[in-house]
């Protein structure tokens, strides 16, 4: 089945990922794949999960940290900006706590507090993560994809969730148990009002929005999770045990796209040894890559004869992916 | 007439409030100090970066942060202080 025809047969399937390792060209099928559901007539949203977006590259604008930008009519591109997310959010907890208290400053132990929570290694993926629940949750887009980080942050991403998940689960149980407790003594000292625990609430609603995002990761019926893999050995095991880590998380994987092949017509050229050698490189392993996962490879794309940046290059690009043989 | 009820009323409460001086007040006490110790638990588990121990991914624990800022001062005491003997009596 070719990748037009799975999109034409699942059209709920709404997020579109994919993985693999760096450098295999993740960015450019999110850019070509968007561009040609923009030009089925779908309202498309490319975004960047990465610290270290490329989507400003590609489509050479700088969109980076300007929300939606359209590039084309239909497709909309954004790259989050992770550290002035994280800004933002800094001063939205010092304003409630200064409005919360009547305060003229925050405290200096806070402050400091504050502060050093925004330097903590995680708080960048945690701004990201917390930002795709905004995208997603806006249902703007017929379709969304996510131009998602290298393979190892990728399973980090997923299991930070889960831990996350647990975690609040946990807090919350104790705190709803501190509830308990605190009505009891309500209804000792015969007091009726009940104040609202806050704290409760908003540990609800982090759960929430921890949940909205992971689920979207692993769900089997929006969801279309693609493989980018390379003829070449390293890459091919690497993106084995990949899908088995992925296949614990329960990440629907929709299948694999072999990127960068050279094409076999070369073959018959007058070509130097160098060339040659890897052409028969690269058919060992795509014999390997057909043998190890057989019908769920959807597409080969060739190498092309310059890098993929503008839409030119992105039309191209769409073209091999989704034009009709 | 309504004289007459807040005098039965008054009665009456002090009754409860007897029976709750005798009953009831342990118990209130006993769970309002549970709730305490649970709350600082909760402070812990959350803002354990205060301490230097970082348990709860601070971007979520940032969004707690306003709700205990009074609470801190008296955590970080309990927390950090010495314990003695007299602790369990308390």
């Amino acid at each position: 089945m070719s990748l037009a025809q799975i999109f034409r047969q699942h059209p709920e399937r709404r997020y579109i990922m994919f993985g693999g390792k760096g450098g295999l060209g993740k960015t450019t099928f999110s850019a070509a794949t968007a561009y040609w559901l923009a030009q089925q007539g779908h309202r498309v949203l490319v975004f960047s999960v990465d610290p270290q977006a490329s989507l400003s590259d590609i489509f050479q604008r700088d969109i980076f940290g300007k929300g939606p930008v359209e590039i084309v009519p239909n497709l909309f591109a954004e790259e989050i900006d992770a550290d002035r997310r994280i800004r933002d959010y800094q001063e939205e907890i010092r304003r409630k706590i200064l409005d919360m208290y009547g305060l003229e400053a925050v405290p200096d132990e806070i402050e400091d507090y504050i502060r050093a929570a925004a330097a903590e290694p995680a708080m960048e993926e945690s701004a990201i993560f917390d930002a795709v629940v905004d995208i997603v949750v806006g249902q703007d887009y017929d379709y969304y994809i996510y131009d998602l980080v290298p393979l190892g942050h990728a399973l980090y991403y997923l299991s930070m969730a889960s831990v996350y998940d647990q975690w609040i689960a946990k807090i919350t149980a104790l705190r709803q148990e501190m509830e308990e407790y605190a009505q009891v003594a309500r209804i000792m000292q015969r007091r009726e009002e009940m104040e609202e625990d806050k704290i409760l609430r908003e540990l609800q609603e982090i759960r929430y929005r921890i949940n909205t995002s992971s689920s979207i990761l692993t769900d089997r019926q929006k969801t279309a999770f693609f493989f980018v893999v390379i003829p070449e050995e390293m890459i091919i095991l690497d993106t084995l045990k990949a899908a088995q880590l992925f296949a614990r998380f329960r990440v629907p994987i929709s299948g694999y796209i072999v990127n960068r092949v050279l094409p076999p017509e070369l073959a018959e050229q007058d070509i130097p040894e160098y060339l040659r050698n890897r052409l028969e490189m690269q058919k060992k392993y795509l014999a390997e890559i057909e043998r190890t996962f057989g019908q769920e490879v959807i597409a080969r794309i060739p190498e092309f004869e310059r890098d993929i940046t503008g839409l030119p290059m992105i039309e191209r690009m769409a073209q091999a992916m989704f034009g009709e043989e | 007439m309504p004289e007459e009820e807040k005098k039965s009323g008054g009665f009456w409460d002090a009754f409860k409030s007897i029976l709750y001086g005798m009953a009831g007040h342990d118990m209130a006490r006993y769970a309002l100090k549970t709730r305490g110790s649970m709350e600082h638990l909760f402070i812990l588990i959350t803002m354990g970066d205060l301490l230097g121990i970082p348990i709860l991914p601070p971007y979520y624990s940032l969004r707690i942060l306003p709700y205990v800022v009074p609470q801190i001062a008296t955590w970080k005491r309990r927390m950090l202080r010495e314990r003695d003997l007299t602790d369990a009596l308390a």
